[in-house]
């Protein structure tokens, strides 16, 4: 379950220039080097458990900053935040990957990443072994040889061990063949009968319709629709200027 | 499993086991692709030792064991580069995790700086062994070596997180600091005795902080002597001010990290 209201985020960015970096070191570090710039701007949201919700917009619309949010890797700067329940963020997949390791390896490291203790990487790398669609010998060889596809797979695995309640997606079931994307599909679909919420961000259409109950629009920073998936394609056309068909 | 959390802002709480986890890694990776592996951590000094010793073997003939002299400067002098490096590019270089997961930031400069005392702690034995080659002959005085490396752990790690910090945003920390690194090694008296420094020329070497932890490391290691108080507490202010820098230049840029890296 998701509740966000009045949210607010800003990103502090570097101002330029000389004289802020004499500033800040003339403060101490109090001030000066950054400023603060709106990414998010009055947003107000719930998501129900066992809902999937689509968000689709231009691209620095806000999107992937109220994904991050959610995930806890941005702090709102007013509003606030509930997300209840196990989150698995997946922004990227195959984030957090270390070239060098093997796949099993890599499981056991993210795992840690992700906030799981000893019980839960084991957890994820029974998981990565029966979902991952990879041969024991793929695992155990270096992650650097892996295609592209065969990198997506293992960073699936590892974000939906454990039936996470909350699921953040951003733009990333692309990659795979489409076995795999039929598999994340079936995954996503499983997660949801058990009451798991699923948040994903794209700005292919048909994945969101496909995929989703409910989906919003998201236009400079704002959430500016929020509707059924065939209201919200609608809007977002309107928004593009592609003419709408039907 | 199920149970309600609200979860919390990030980059506050560290957990240990974490970085822990990510430091081990580190000291596998470091040597991955390498044939010597491990071995290199201690090679590398022992690389620098040979060449001072056939420059310079005559040229300090008042150091009264020149090979121990030189050794144990080296010791200290090869953790403080090769951390220091590693910590700055700690927070750039895993951009990609701290963008998609929530991560607190600090975990990786000092999975980095944990990565650098288990490599130390490992070449503790061998460099112990050649020193006693060169006629070293350990005294239970010597254990106030492990102390020192930690309050020089102490100053590597808040200094190079100020770096690694201001690095984010201006890439030419990173690259200032490889030109700065020679300067550095020249400047402190590790192939040279320090009173080889002219009496005038004194104060400026002290200006550099390396100067008093290679100083007090030898008083303990090289001469089997007890460091004198004065000593003892600049050092420790020494790492409390370069710490309190660390964590004040993290803190005040921390917000601003997500949006720079």
């Amino acid at each position: 379950m998701i509740e966000v209201r009045g949210l607010q985020a800003d990103y502090h960015v570097l101002r330029h220039g000389a004289r802020s970096i004499k500033e800040y070191l003339l403060s101490f570090g109090g001030k000066g080097l950054l400023e603060r710039k709106r990414i998010i701007e009055q947003v107000d949201l719930d998501i129900a458990a066992g809902e999937c919700f689509g968000i689709v917009g231009r691209n620095g619309s806000g999107k992937s900053t109220l994904l991050r949010v959610l995930a806890g890797i941005v702090e709102p700067t007013a509003g606030s935040v509930t997300v209840r329940g196990r989150v698995a963020p997946m922004l990227a997949l195959g984030v957090g990957l270390e070239p060098e390791l093997n796949g099993l390896e890599n499981a056991r490291l993210c795992a840690a990443l992700m906030g799981g203790d000893r019980n839960a990487t084991h957890r994820t790398v029974d998981h990565v072994r029966h979902f991952a669609g990879l041969s024991d010998d793929d695992l155990r060889m270096p992650v650097k040889r892996y295609s592209t596809g065969m990198m997506a797979r293992l960073g699936f695995a590892i974000a939906t061990t454990d039936d996470p309640e909350v699921l953040l997606i951003d733009e990333v079931l692309a990659v795979g063949d489409a076995g795999f994307q039929l598999k994340c599909y079936e995954r996503i679909d499983e997660l949801k009968r058990k009451g798991g919420t699923i948040v994903f961000v794209s700005h292919a259409l048909g994945e969101v319709q496909r995929i989703c109950d409910r989906a919003g629009c998201m236009e400079a920073g704002r959430l500016v629709k929020v509707g059924s998936t065939h209201e919200v394609g609608v809007f977002y056309h309107g928004l593009l200027g592609i003419p709408v068909e039907g | 499993m199920s149970a309600p959390a609200v979860h919390a802002p990030p980059g506050r709480r560290i957990a240990w086991p974490l970085v822990l986890q990510v430091a081990w890694k580190n000291v596998r990776l470091r040597y991955k692709s390498s044939l010597l592996g491990f071995v290199w951590t201690f090679l590398n000094p022992v690389i620098y030792l040979a060449i001072f010793l056939f420059i310079f073997s005559r040229a300090f003939e008042q150091v009264a064991n020149y090979p121990v002299f030189a050794l144990s400067g080296l010791i200290l002098w090869t953790f403080f580069a090769t951390t220091s490096a590693h910590v700055l590019g700690a927070l750039v270089e895993n951009a990609h995790v701290l963008r998609s997961l929530a991560v607190p930031p600090l975990v990786f400069p000092l999975a980095q700086l944990f990565a650098g005392l288990i490599n130390l702690l490992f070449s503790l034995l061998p460099f112990a062994l050649l020193l006693a080659a060169f006629g070293w002959r350990p005294q239970p005085v010597h254990l106030l070596a492990l102390p020192t490396l930690l309050l020089f752990a102490v100053f590597v790690f808040g200094l190079s997180l100020a770096l690694s910090t201001l690095n984010v945003y201006f890439r030419d920390i990173g690259l200032l600091w490889n030109a700065l690194l020679p300067a550095l090694f020249y400047i402190t008296p590790i192939a040279y005795p320090p009173d080889l420094v002219p009496a005038d020329l004194r104060w400026v070497a002290g200006l550099d902080p390396l100067y008093w932890y290679i100083g007090l490391f030898r008083t303990i290691v090289v001469d089997g002597g007890w460091p004198d108080a004065g000593s003892m507490v600049l050092v420790t202010a020494l790492s409390a001010a370069s710490l309190a820098l660390g964590m004040v230049v993290y803190g005040s840029l921390r917000r601003g990290l997500i949006a720079n890296y």
